[in-house]
């Protein structure tokens, strides 16, 4: 982590020495004289990139605050206590890509026992992995969307978005007939009777590329691409730096400037760790082809609410899939297919 | 000399190769296409199944051109079937409203094709009640009436047996359950009718601003 001729700080992430460094300077020796490790070193004098800075700065403030809020709370009753417990281990658990099994239960179960101390309600939620032989991918059918937007609402209701901000993941895209795909003089928000004599629509999302330029860029590889293709987020781990926005060739991520409220009855309580659990204010959020639905059987909200049937998702390695049959005998094509990012979201028409 | 030329050439080219080949650490797939191909596996092998979620969709199997899969029964959800509860003689012979009187499925009006396409008979059988008929009079039965629609709408109908066409219910994984024609579209009035988006975002309009 240190570099003599460097005069800034900067977070070694590729290769990371595997020397026990605190950040003070000395690489031999030591810098505050203990010679025995208690179980605070334990957890802090680990080499482990990111995190590890995060928490040498914020470690103090949170001790300080918790001594505070403890002291000074006069019911710190056991639910208080347990409330903490959980929320130091959240604060200092790993990088979900990295837990074991039984590491990803046990951040799942305080998630959830979370939840109910703080609302009294319980969630259902999961950490599945990917099923042997699965490859998501998604046909759109451009000819039978009509822009009635029903998947967006299924969308906002199953993946718990934010209703105050308005948070979308699918937008729609109504397209004048002979302007080609012209997403620049499309319009996303438009309301009025549909279809629109002379338009078409598109529908547009995360197209779970298969080469990700957005988990390319992430700095604390927070997002990743699943055994299955699906590109999730590890929203604990996210840290909201925006570059994989930045990154995404098809405006397929959307940032939370806010905490995500749900109202308390409208909150969809089967949920996924990777997928629509309630996430933090100032993280990124996307399309997840609903992980807690899809991994299941099940097709995601957007594909079920659709009323025209110009939605397909299916598993891309079955031969006798509805998907496969469209990549072999429709005219399909991708957005943007010369930067090779690989979407697997294909468009096609009648 | 010449020998150390191509060697080093070699090298380069084969260094050039693992250097650009970007999707090579990874996989050793250049495209997903390729990668789809390559990783296919036979249907019998996928464990994952959808049956959970059609459990309660009573269901009747499609089976044509080597297409396989399970369609919503259809008798059950017409709600004054049998027809011939009512139907028990011919049309001519029925009584005749009277003046003021509502004619019976006096709500459906035919929107389909045009008048000098299509009328009431060209589907239902004036013989059996019970069952509809072809253009050539064959019967057929109320829960295969993908097979009338399927007499004009060839093109809609080879896109609905792959999958290009309709709507899977349930889950992606098999078995298939597909939606049949008629239970999108109304068969008296089948086109999509117009109508206003279910949502529209504020929030988006105030950020443009
Ligand atoms: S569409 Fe954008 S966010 Fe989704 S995987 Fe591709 S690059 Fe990443
Ligand atoms: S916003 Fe989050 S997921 Fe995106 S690049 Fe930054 S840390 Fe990674």
């Amino acid at each position: 982590m240190n570099n003599d001729n460097k005069k800034w700080y900067s977070l070694n992430l590729k290769k990371s020495p595997k020397v026990d460094s605190c950040g003070c300077g000395n690489d031999s020796g030591s810098c505050s004289g203990e010679k025995t490790k208690d179980g605070y070193d334990q957890v802090m004098n680990v080499s482990m990139g990111r995190r590890a800075a995060f928490k040498k700065i914020t470690a103090g403030f949170l001790i300080g605050a918790g001594a505070v809020s403890s002291s000074c709370s006069v019911v710190s009753g056991d639910e208080n206590k347990e409330k903490s417990g959980i929320e130091w281990e959240e604060y200092f658990k790993g990088n979900y890509k990295l837990m074991t099994d039984k590491e990803k239960e046990e951040t799942v179960n305080r998630l959830t026992r979370s939840y109910e101390l703080r609302t009294g309600e319980k969630i259902n939620m999961t950490s599945k992995d990917a099923e042997k032989d699965v490859l998501f991918g998604y046909a759109f059918n451009i000819s039978k969307c009509q822009g009635y937007m029903d998947c967006v609402n299924a969308c906002v209701e199953e993946n718990n978005q934010d209703r105050a901000t308005e948070m979308q993941y699918i937008r729609i895209h109504e397209m004048e007939d002979g302007k080609g795909f012209n997403f620049e003089e499309s319009d996303d928000n438009y309301y009025h009777e549909v279809p629109a004599e002379g338009h078409f629509y598109m529908g547009t999302q995360c197209f779970h590329c298969d080469n990700p330029p957005c988990v390319e860029v992430c700095p604390v590889q927070a997002t990743w691409k699943e055994k299955d293709g699906i590109v999730v987020i590890d929203y604990d781990w996210c840290v909201g730096c925006r570059y994989c926005m930045a990154a995404c060739p098809y405006d397929g991520r959307r940032f939370n400037w806010k905490t995500p409220e749900v109202p308390e009855q409208e909150v969809n309580k089967k949920q996924h760790y990777l997928g629509n659990r309630l996430r933090k204010k100032g993280v990124m959020e996307k399309c997840t082809f609903c992980i807690q639905r899809s991994r299941e059987g099940q097709n995601p909200a957007c594909v079920e609410a659709c009323p025209t049937g110009a939605r397909t998702f299916g598993n891309l390695l079955d031969p006798k899939s509805n998907i496969r049959w469209i990549l072999e005998n429709k005219k399909v094509f991708r957005l943007k297919e010369d930067l090779g990012t690989e979407p697997k979201f294909w468009y096609y028409m009648d | 000399m010449i020998q150390k030329i191509v060697v080093k050439t070699l090298i380069i080219v084969i260094g050039l190769f693992v250097i650009s080949c970007k999707h090579s650490h990874e996989n050793n797939y250049h495209t997903v296409t390729d990668k789809i191909e390559a990783k296919t596996v036979s249907p019998e092998n996928l464990t994952i199944t959808s049956k959970t979620f059609n459990e309660n969709i009573k269901t009747v199997k499609f089976a044509e051109d080597g297409y396989e899969f399970l369609i919503p029964e259809r008798k059950s959800q017409i709600t004054s079937y049998n027809c011939t509860e009512c139907h028990t003689q011919p049309i001519e012979k029925l009584k005749q409203n009277q003046v003021g009187e509502k004619a019976a499925h006096w709500n459906i009006k035919l929107a389909h094709a045009g008048v000098e396409i299509m009328n009431c008979a060209t589907c239902h059988s004036n013989g059996n009640m019970d069952n509809l008929h072809s253009l050539t009079n064959s019967e057929i039965d109320f829960n295969y009436s993908y097979k009338l629609c399927s007499q004009c709408h060839q093109k809609e109908f080879k896109d609905w047996k792959g999958g290009a066409h309709g709507k899977q219910l349930g889950g992606w994984a098999p078995p298939r359950l597909s939606n049949t024609c008629v239970n999108c579209h109304n068969p008296h009035k089948p086109a999509f009718e117009k109508r206003w988006p279910v949502r529209f975002n504020t929030q988006k309009v105030k950020e443009r601003q």
